[in-house]
């Protein structure tokens, strides 16, 4: 058991790119055609990481890297970084390819907000495809 | 206006007036093709239109008279009058007589039946219930139960849209390598489902109702031949859970077919033929 370290929490491995997300959502013809009137506070793990990614009217207007001091939320989806790279893969294997794929063999922990993420699953299942390699630029 | 390129589809729909369940009911059937009768059933709060693919090959309408009908309640079928005041729920015992109903209707000599997720379900139990009544049984992402993933309660409630949440829910089944124009309309099929459809199908499917891994030992192949078919991106009947299944059953003859989904005549149906017609070549040459 190693000591906490407050320096090593700081930046963990991260295998999600959400630092582009921002970017790769913008005019998006899907999120924009399934975002309407979505206000969603969603935090996404990526192993120890957490981000906290902010919706506003459809729109992605933050995403903030972690660590997070006790952020409001209404989504939290949290895998392991070994799950996400997987799924990242420009072809992912079965059970890796979709949110709930890797709900379906508890590769993912969903909780919150479940009346909103149902309203809105096409929305949210599209931010986390903008994060493919082959998505970027599409 | 270019009439000539044009082109009709071969596809012919009528409407069926029959009782079903001691009620009237008024059911939309559609058929391309001649010969051999192929009975397919739908997945669960979709439609006839799943099987587009097939109903315009022409090398499979040689030989197969393709059949397909909308199941109450969905497509272009109707509820049945007095509907408002109900709550729609599949049963394994309604689902199996409305099927039997309609191939009587239609006269059909002996069909081949394949059915598709829940009518993969039925389509085990026709082969433990009433085999003689078949040519051949072709079961597509079927299993003998399933382990619930999500909760139902948004499928169908005032405060979220039904359709498009059925089709988000059921979309990652499909395989990511089918064409993206197939999977967009196998998901419009799903958001234009009738509110609760979905949801009262799956009350056969992941109920105790729909549950059979007890009775398939007591299928017997030797009096109709069962084909599995299951694509191996589906997480909801995975190729694990039809294998769980097949396990139980003599002479049962059960493939993987990579690169698709739980929605394989719809998603891809250039692939789904391909895996298909092996086995419609069997049943065809079997007489």
């Amino acid at each position: 058991m190693t000591r906490y370290s407050f320096w090593a929490k700081v930046r963990p491995a991260m295998t999600l790119p959400l630092d582009v997300l921002a970017q790769r959502a913008k005019g998006d013809g899907l999120l924009a055609r399934f975002g309407r009137d979505l206000d969603l506070a969603l935090i996404v793990g990526d192993g120890d990481l957490d981000w906290l990614v902010e919706i506003e009217r459809g729109v992605v207007a933050r995403v903030t890297r972690g660590p997070l001091i006790m952020p409001r939320s209404d989504l939290r989806m949290r895998a392991a970084s070994e799950t996400w790279a997987r799924f990242l893969e420009p072809v992912p294997p079965p059970g890796y390819h979709d949110l709930f794929a890797m709900r379906r063999y508890r590769r993912i922990q969903i909780e919150g907000d479940i009346r909103l993420m149902s309203a809105y699953l096409f929305y949210i299942k599209r931010l986390f495809e903008l994060l493919r390699p082959r998505e970027a630029g599409a | 206006m270019n009439a000539a390129r044009a082109q009709v589809e071969p596809i012919v729909g009528r409407y069926l007036n029959l009782e079903l369940l001691g009620r009237p009911h008024r059911l939309y059937v559609e058929e391309a093709g001649q010969g051999i009768p192929l009975l397919c059933l739908h997945t669960a709060g979709s439609d006839t239109r799943q099987w587009r693919g097939m109903m315009n090959d022409a090398e499979l309408l040689r030989d197969f008279r393709v059949i397909a009908f909308d199941m109450p309640w969905h497509g272009k079928s109707s509820p049945p009058a007095g509907w408002q005041s109900e709550a729609y729920r599949l049963t394994a015992s309604d689902y199996s007589a409305m099927t039997l109903a309609v191939a009587d209707a239609l006269a059909l000599d002996k069909p081949v039946v394949m059915g598709c997720s829940i009518g993969g379900r039925i389509a085990l139990v026709f082969a433990i219930e009433c085999p003689e009544r078949f040519r051949a049984i072709i079961g597509l992402q079927s299993g003998a139960t399933i382990d619930p993933y999500y909760e139902l309660t948004w499928l169908h409630h005032p405060s979220v849209h039904g359709g498009e949440a059925s089709a988000a829910y059921v979309s990652g089944l499909m395989a990511p390598t089918s064409p993206a124009t197939e999977r967009w309309e196998t998901l419009w099929h799903y958001m234009q489902g009738g509110p609760g459809i979905f949801k009262g199908d799956l009350y056969f499917y992941r109920g105790a109702d729909g549950d059979i891994r007890e009775r398939l030992a007591g299928i017997d192949t030797k009096r109709c031949p069962l084909y599995l078919l299951t694509g191996e991106y589906d997480y909801s009947v995975s190729p694990q859970d039809t294998q769980l299944a097949a396990d139980r059953i003599a002479g049962v003859k059960f493939s993987v077919m990579p690169r698709l989904g739980h929605f394989p005549m719809s998603e891809n149906p250039a692939l789904f033929l391909s895996y298909l017609k092996p086995v419609l070549a069997e049943i065809k040459a079997r007489g």
